[in-house]
């Protein structure tokens, strides 16, 4: 009697094992892990609300279209805080435990730094979506592509070319201490001062919420154009701030360079006012329709959300998804130098042109795809594109 | 001049803001010798209630915020009954479960309230030119009187009531106090209330201006801390010394030597103090 209730106990637990075993293998079989790294805690945890919308909707339209190498894709979104520790072990996380067989996201360059490091070391394939720091693809890493923005790219093409256009004499340079914030910092004042236009940069700090101080300093300097590299909740506070001293809009105007913070929901909530004529840089326009695929994600995003998009981010997120199937598809493969050589032939539209990432070694744009970015200024809470003239939908208002 | 009278009056104004939020700590840390490190956390509950309050409820500001501090203050009660009291005789125990306890709210924060910044309307817009050399903004300058007078009402319960006089006695010598007659569970049921109705306090006055997210809990909670250690543990006019000396440093330092660094001019100060008053400006040694 014993014996036999110990046997069917094994054999409940063998069953059971087996099942669960079996389960195992089933979702290891039907689905192919990607990763995905980005701050959902911190001061821009914003961020990685959009990157959640722009996986719901890549993933539902990948998935539709049969998935990849005929399995469904699946992403494994790991939170980084923008914090450099952070994203190393998250990253580590995902190669090890989760098994993703690429990587991709990110918006804090410093984490971006760190997990660059990891994918080399590991062999991991690895597409930074927006974090802008040159370095990262500098370093010229092998498993290391960017589909986004560059803070060289940034600079040149959008924010000197609107400042020389817009004849802005004197420039004041605001800029948090981190990684993005110094290196743009820094090629935005050279690139300035080259143009001939006085300059004079003010460091703040991430995360000081009081910018007083600063901005004092700013106003003795008289600028006609305030460039706020700070990245996060803190530029509204900045906003705010910068129209309590008698700044902005008054005698200035204020470019911020980060883009979507000037996009959150709550915007006009923490800076009132003073986001009249506010300027800021992006890769999207509800008009701006650049190809087929944006038509369609804004469909696509509408339906699910009830809303506009507002904040890019959640379409540099889809765009990159987009590239990560398109590359494993056409590997035919999961294996890691296969999909490297998948990326480097790229030959995609995604919804902010074509992507092609460059080949050539020796600098930034080495495994570096950027879409063309925009200048908006706020009228009266309506977005008027401002700059480049090809794709403006309103005047400068100062 | 004029430069140095706005760097002046920025340093008083976020000293004294610096100095409330500490006020709580210190009580806490006076009474029961706990320190609490979801201080920061409770301040921002109260800056989300205040938020809440005045836009689902439609309620004005000032019912906004007492009754945002009033939550506060009994959910410091619970916490004390239900978290803290357990812990009594160990030190590291409360210490580890109130560390806990605000990793906790911040992701519950995150859950509920979500990732972005709220705050309640100003109380006041535009800016006033002060003595005719600068712009301040209104909401800060009101801020400041508020906070004035809850700290100066704190002194006053502090130094004319009963329960200012219990809370004293028991800061001075515990067991004294006890053989007197004072029921110290009772007294620090209170004093934990108190204080997190005083982190809420901070958190209410401040929250127009710097609008709270899940996460900003963490740099209050340290630069209560800083200012607590700054004036000497359980010195309550130590606090406010010690608040205004870290706004003005901060202040003064991050517009004579560079702007990038300003927490660190509060911590340099922090480490002077400490290696020439190791008990802090105000604080007694320790026999």
């Amino acid at each position: 009697m014993k014996m036999t209730t110990w046997r069917k106990t094994a054999a409940l637990a063998a069953g059971a094992a087996m099942l669960l075993g079996l389960a195992g293998l089933a979702s290891a079989d039907d689905t192919i892990k990607v990763g995905v790294v980005g701050p959902r805690t911190g001061s821009a945890a914003a961020t990685g609300t959009a990157f959640e919308e722009g996986i719901a909707l890549a993933l539902e339209r990948i998935n539709a279209k049969g998935g990849v190498l005929g399995k469904k894709l699946e992403v494994v979104f790991e939170d980084t805080a923008g914090d450099p520790q952070k994203a190393a072990s998250g990253l580590e996380k995902l190669i090890t435990k989760d098994k993703v067989v690429m990587a991709m996201g990110e918006s804090h360059s410093s984490a971006a730094l760190a997990e660059i490091d990891v994918a080399d070391r590991y062999k991991l394939p690895l597409i930074i979506a927006e974090a802008w720091h040159d370095d990262i693809t500098k370093k010229n890493f092998k498993y290391v592509f960017r589909a986004g923005p560059s803070n060289s790219g940034v600079v040149d093409d959008a924010i000197l070319g609107f400042i020389k256009a817009n004849g802005f004499k004197r420039v004041a340079i605001v800029a948090e201490n981190t990684d993005w914030g110094i290196g743009i910092k820094d090629l935005a004042e050279a690139g300035l001062k080259a143009a001939g236009v006085a300059t004079e940069v003010f460091n703040t700090e991430r995360k000081s919420q009081d910018h007083y101080t600063e901005l004092n300093k700013i106003k003795n300097f008289k600028p006609d154009l305030v460039l706020a590299f700070v990245y996060g909740f803190g530029v509204h506070y900045l906003i705010a701030q910068s129209n309590e001293v008698g700044l902005v809009p008054q005698t200035a105007l204020l470019l911020e360079g980060a883009g979507p913070p000037s996009l959150w929901p709550d915007f006009w909530k923490n800076v009132g006012d003073a986001g009249n004529l506010e300027l800021f840089v992006s890769s999207m326009h509800k008009d701006v329709m650049l190809t087929p695929v944006a038509k369609e994600f804004q469909d696509a995003y509408v339906k699910k959300y009830g809303k506009e998009p507002a904040d890019y981010k959640s379409r540099s997120m889809f765009n990159t998804l987009l590239i990560a199937a398109d590359a494993i598809n056409r590997a035919g493969s999961t294996d890691a130098d296969k999909l490297v050589d998948a990326l480097e032939k790229t030959d995609l539209t995604v919804c902010s042109g074509q992507v092609k990432f460059g080949t050539e070694k020796g600098s930034y744009r080495y495994h570096q795809w950027q879409p063309p970015m925009l200048i908006i200024q706020w009228q009266d809470k309506q977005q008027v594109v401002v700059y480049p003239k090809d794709a403006a939908t309103g005047q400068l208002k100062k | 001049m004029s430069d140095l009278l706005m760097y002046l009056t920025n340093g008083v104004v976020i000293g004294i803001i610096y100095a409330l939020s500490a006020l709580g700590v210190s009580l806490i840390v006076g009474i029961m010798n706990v320190v609490n490190f979801a201080h920061g956390e409770l301040y921002i509950l109260a800056g989300y209630f205040s938020a809440i309050f005045a836009s689902a409820l439609g309620l004005g500001p000032i019912p906004a915020m007492v009754l945002a501090v009033a939550a506060v203050f009994v959910l410091g009660l619970l916490l004390e009954w239900t978290l803290i009291r357990p812990t009594y005789g160990d030190d590291m125990y409360s210490l580890i479960i109130t560390f806990i306890l605000s990793i906790i709210l911040q992701n519950a924060y995150l859950f509920i309230f979500g990732p972005y910044p709220q705050k309640p309307p100003n109380w006041i817009s535009g800016a006033s030119n002060l003595f005719g050399l600068f712009f301040y903004g209104n909401q800060r300058l009101l801020c400041l009187a508020v906070a004035v007078g809850v700290i100066a009402g704190f002194f006053l319960v502090l130094h004319k009531t009963w329960f200012g006089r219990v809370v004293r006695a028991v800061s001075m010598d515990r067991e004294v106090a006890a053989m007197l007659g004072v029921n110290p569970v009772r007294v620090n049921l209170l004093a934990f209330g108190l204080g997190c109705a005083l982190a809420g306090a901070a958190g209410v006055i401040l929250t127009p201006i710097f609008p709270v997210t899940p996460t900003v809990g963490v740099g209050v909670s340290l630069t209560a801390f800083v200012v607590v250690v700054l004036g000497g543990m359980g010195s309550f006019s130590g606090c406010v010394v010690g608040g205004l000396i870290l706004g003005l440093v901060e202040n003064l330092g991050a517009a004579y030597l560079d702007s990038g660094y300003k927490h660190l001019f509060g911590f340099v100060i922090l480490i002077m103090v400490l290696f020439f008053r190791p008990a802090g400006l105000f604080g007694q040694k320790q026999l």
